[in-house]
């Protein structure tokens, strides 16, 4: 089995009308067995600026933890709060410099940009190689079933509430179908002067 | 004199708490070609003196105004090898910066990182300090900027400003006839003003030299515009 | 027959013994030994299956093949006084993908019959259908009911003769004969084995935790049941290979009856209100 694959998880963030929303869901387990069902993937990284972090748990918190040194230096030393888009290239370079000896996570990045309050999706593979697309990404255990999900239910300019009922629709029946996800689900939608988080009732099998 | 019991150490604290070899740096800054900047509500302009002690001199061919980026720019009074060095260097940290945050760096990081530099070599061994001083000029965000940084280390942001010979008399000039709501042209205008102050000779198209910084970015003036502004010169 | 050519067989090579004059349905037969005779499947064209299989099943750089098939489960069946409880989850995996979340893993052989499925899901599926026939066989010509032992002897018999070819199943046959309940476990590796408790699968584990700390010989029908939900609903949530519903038979002296299906959802969200509840109860 995969390393990536060892604690499972999933992730989505999908672009909305003047918002952005990115939900994860809550499992980590060694292979088959669930040890918890509070795990947090997804971490603040600035006011309109998330990241989620799925692949191997110990990674995940290394990797949220040298992010964030990172990025508190980035604020301190240029006194302003960092670009969505800057912060993926930051990112990338982090996962760069270990090009023969990997993090095993492949980060998915939400935000709006902190002048326009444009919305910001991106993920990246565990090695750093950026994509952002126009409406969703996916990343984790379960990624063709999420694509599967997204393609189908995604549409533009959805507003917060609808953005909401996609995203979690999307996530739900996606790590139905994962052995290795699931466990429940948090979902954080992200607009310009509110960011609400709401949990899923999930399945727990 | 007391002082120079230390000046062939390197940089090393005098006991009445200064450091010549910075002093000796300014000293060469102060005694170097002149430089003016000025800020205006456009874009910024930079102008220095380049004259030649001969006339078989090929002009036009060593510049002293250089871009760093795109939207930066930079020119010097003191030592034209040290400058060189810092231009490498700053070209290379904007460059640097541009490829881990993939946007073109702040004209304020670009002032703090070689700042830092220079300061560097005010503390370690078998080194001197820079026997220059900088204008760094800038355009992020709608903004234009304008620095100044010193053999120190210590950098100051101006509206306007004037550094080499005669400085200080090109300050006082500056402070009679800036305003903020400068245009550029009036800028480039009062910064030659400027520089004719302490201007030994004629001033023509070919000893002294123009950059200018707006939302196009950087560009040092060809002879033939800098020709025009003379034009207008009484 | 290319590539048995190729490999020099000739055509009348017989891969499993089947009587070469077959006449006009030589083509259909030759292949399908398994229509003729069920225990009969086709063997690999060379000596000793069981031992050279392994061969096969190694890539060049000695790194084991996997053949993909759905796989995962927990199961359990225990006796007690009111006769035997069998309660299994439903979901097959094909690695960790989720393939279906409602199968049936508790195959009814007869009336006074079950057998339950974990390990290769087509290995189970064939193996049950196959002893349902030999069973029914046997009521044909006996004029009675085949026995707990016989049934589940005569499965471990038939995955024997297949040891070491890849089989994989881990199965509990339980019924009523006439010397009463019984519960047997059988497995590809050939044991057969009675017992009043077994769990069986990847979560048999966690069900063996719930199932040992309430198990009791004289258990109520309800309680009996209750036991064993409980126990594959905890494996389910523990275990990522197993989940879905949550089926509960029982085997009486009248033969089996079917308690209940219940969504593993249900069940979690039901004790977790009953867990409240007793917390709530606990402080007033």
């Amino acid at each position: 089995m995969s390393i990536l694959a060892y604690n499972g998880g999933a992730i989505i963030a999908m672009k909305g009308k003047n918002c952005v929303a990115i939900a994860s869901d809550k499992r980590f387990g060694i292979q088959a067995q669930t040890l918890s069902c509070n795990f947090d993937k997804i971490f603040e990284m600035g006011p309109h600026l998330y990241i989620a972090l799925p692949g191997l748990a110990t990674d995940t918190q290394t990797v949220q933890q040298k992010l964030k040194f990172r990025l508190n230096l980035y604020e301190l030393r240029e006194n302003r709060r960092i670009h969505p888009k800057a912060f993926a290239s930051m990112v990338s370079n982090l996962l760069y410099e270990r090009r023969f000896g990997p993090f095993f996570v492949e980060p998915v990045i939400a935000g709006l940009d902190p002048k326009t309050f444009e919305p910001f999706v991106c993920n990246l593979d565990l090695i750093g190689c950026p994509n952002i697309p126009e409406d969703f990404v996916v990343g984790g255990t379960c990624s063709e079933q999420l694509y599967g999900m997204c393609e189908a239910l995604w549409k533009p300019d959805l507003l917060p509430d609808e953005l909401f009922e996609t995203i979690s629709q999307a996530l739900l029946n996606a790590v139905d179908r994962d052995a290795m996800s699931g466990w429940g689900a948090r979902v954080y939608i992200i607009e310009k002067d509110k960011i609400v988080v709401k949990e899923l009732k999930t399945r727990m099998d | 004199m007391a002082s120079e019991r230390y000046s062939f150490s390197l940089t090393t604290f005098s006991p009445s708490g200064k450091l010549v070899q910075i002093e000796y740096a300014l000293a060469a800054v102060a005694a170097g070609a002149p430089s003016v900047g000025i800020k205006a509500s456009n874009g910024i302009v930079l102008a220095t003196e380049n004259k030649h002690k001969s006339i078989l001199y090929e002009e036009h061919s060593v510049f002293k105004v250089e871009m760093i980026t795109k939207h930066i720019g930079m020119v010097y009074s003191g030592m034209g090898p040290d400058y060189r060095l810092l231009v490498k260097r700053a070209r290379k940290m904007a460059q640097q910066y541009q490829l881990v945050y993939n946007e073109p760096i702040p004209t304020a990081q670009l002032v703090q990182r070689v700042a830092m530099v220079m300061q560097e070599y005010t503390q370690s061994g078998g080194v001197r300090p820079f026997g220059v001083s900088l204008l760094i000029c800038g355009w992020d965000e709608g903004k234009p900027y304008l620095f100044q940084c010193d053999p120190s280390g210590a950098y100051f942001a101006w509206k306007a400003t004037a550094m080499g010979k005669n400085f200080i008399n090109g300050k006082t000039f500056l402070e009679k006839r800036y305003s903020e709501d400068l245009e550029l042209d009036d800028a480039v205008h009062t910064a030659i003003l400027t520089l004719k102050e302490g201007f030994e000779g004629q001033m023509t198209a070919d000893n002294i030299e123009i950059g200018i910084c707006d939302a196009e970015g950087f560009r040092r003036l060809d002879p033939s515009s800098v020709k025009d502004y003379l034009a207008n010169i009484p | 027959m290319a590539l048995a050519e190729l490999c020099g067989f000739d055509k009348t090579f017989n891969f499993n013994g089947v009587p070469k004059d077959m006449g006009a349905d030589i083509d259909e037969n030759f292949f399908t030994g398994n229509f003729v005779s069920h225990t009969a499947l086709a063997l690999p064209p060379f000596p000793d299956p069981a031992e050279n299989l392994q061969k096969f099943s190694v890539d060049e750089s000695g790194k084991q093949l996997k053949i993909k098939f759905d796989h995962g489960t927990t199961t359990l069946g225990f006796q007690y006084q009111g006769g035997v409880v069998l309660a299994v989850d439903s979901r097959a995996t094909g690695g960790q993908y989720i393939g279906s979340q409602t199968m049936k893993k508790i195959v009814e052989i007869n009336d006074y019959l079950l057998g339950t499925l974990a390990g290769g899901a087509a290995d189970c599926v064939y193996w049950d259908r196959v002893l349902a026939k030999q069973c029914r066989m046997y009521e044909l010509r006996n004029r009675e009911r085949i026995s707990v032992a016989a049934a589940s002897k005569l499965m471990a018999n038939m995955v024997y003769n297949y040891k070491g070819m890849g089989l994989s199943m881990g199965m509990m046959i339980c019924g009523w004969d006439k010397r009463g309940p019984g519960l047997y476990y059988v497995d590809s590796e050939g044991t057969r084995t009675a017992g009043k408790v077994f769990s069986v699968g990847s979560g048999s584990v966690y069900a063996f935790g719930v199932l040992d700390s309430g198990y009791r010989w004289d258990l109520t029908d309800e309680e009996a049941y209750d036991l064993g939900r409980r126990a594959i609903y905890h494996a389910t949530h523990r275990d990522a290979y197993s989940g879905g519903i949550v089926r509960v038979y029982h085997m009486r002296s009248t033969g089996w009856i079917h308690i209940s299906n219940e969504d593993c959802k249900d069940i979690h969200y039901k004790f977790v209100e009953e867990k409240e509840n007793a917390v709530a109860g606990a402080s007033v």
